[in-house]
């Protein structure tokens, strides 16, 4: 791939270079996504909606995770809330 | 609690590209698919923290990418499994893509700081608005926006897009048209 020479000098690229590195980007990552769903996010899904109210979902996790004992909640409670103000009127991705 | 099938379903329309993402930010399919998993499980158990009608998969993304960072806090001196990445998630999928193409890009991606790589992914690649990037990243709109842009130069740098300036047919061209006084 070429590029016109002032590109480096300014550290911006050009529109035609952006798109690109945005065509290999979109082909790369578009490539793990039409693997589609592995079938043990189907299964785990599944087996958590049919779980009876009330069972504890984080120490279920931690057991399908095969690693030691649950984490610390707060932490949990970090990683979910962590969240900014997603605008509900904003598009999915695709 | 008993989940909600349109809840389900919107996870699971979110799951290929969070498997992306993941990759993407792991460099390794099976931590990755760990990485949705748990992301999931804590989703699922959080459930009623989400807010019907706003972006179920930004909610995840930003569930992840939390996951991410922090088990990249305690991995840290761990050396980063890079290789078989991308590479390992294309064995499953031969098509006809310029395999050279692709893992010259995968190992370009490899080194860019995360930072960068994680805000050229979500707006290059996932479709995030720069707006919604942020928000995943919990920091400001013009912070995404710059390292887009850094992630965009440095790529094209590790990629050499500008390689050919000094050897190849562009400076060729370029020569002929300068000796043939134009401008």
């Amino acid at each position: 791939m070429q590029t016109d020479a002032s590109t480096r000098r300014t550290g911006r690229l050009s529109r035609e270079d952006q798109r690109r590195l945005g065509d290999i980007l979109q082909r790369v990552y578009d490539d793990v996504v039409k693997q589609g769903v592995p079938d043990r996010f189907r299964h785990l899904l599944e087996e958590l909606e049919n779980r009876p109210e009330g069972e504890q979902m984080r120490s279920r996790g931690s057991a399908l995770h095969g690693q030691g004992g649950p984490e610390g909640g707060s932490e949990s409670d970090q990683v979910v809330e962590a969240r900014g103000g997603i605008n509900p009127s904003n598009k999915a991705p695709h | 609690m008993a989940m909600r099938t349109s809840v389900r379903d919107a996870m699971l329309a979110a799951v290929p590209s969070l498997r992306a993402f993941a990759i993407s930010l792991s460099g390794n399919v099976d931590r990755a698919d760990d990485l949705v998993q748990e992301t999931l499980l804590r989703a699922m158990a959080n459930i009623n923290s989400f807010q019907p009608g706003t972006n179920m998969s930004a909610w995840l993304f930003t569930i992840l990418r939390n996951l991410f960072r922090s088990e990249y806090r305690k991995r840290r001196r761990e050396v980063e499994d890079t290789d078989g990445g991308y590479a390992e998630s294309l064995k499953s999928h031969p098509e006809q893509h310029s395999r050279v193409e692709f893992e010259e890009f995968r190992t370009a991606l490899a080194k860019l700081p995360p930072d960068q790589r994680e805000a050229l992914i979500l707006v290059g690649a996932s479709g995030f608005s720069y707006e919604e990037a942020a928000a995943i990243c919990d920091c400001a709109v013009g912070t995404i926006k710059s390292r887009v842009n850094r992630a965009r130069t440095r790529l094209s740098e590790l990629l050499s897009i500008d390689g050919a300036d000094d050897f190849g047919p562009d400076h060729t061209t370029r020569a002929i048209l300068s000796a043939g006084g134009r401008g």
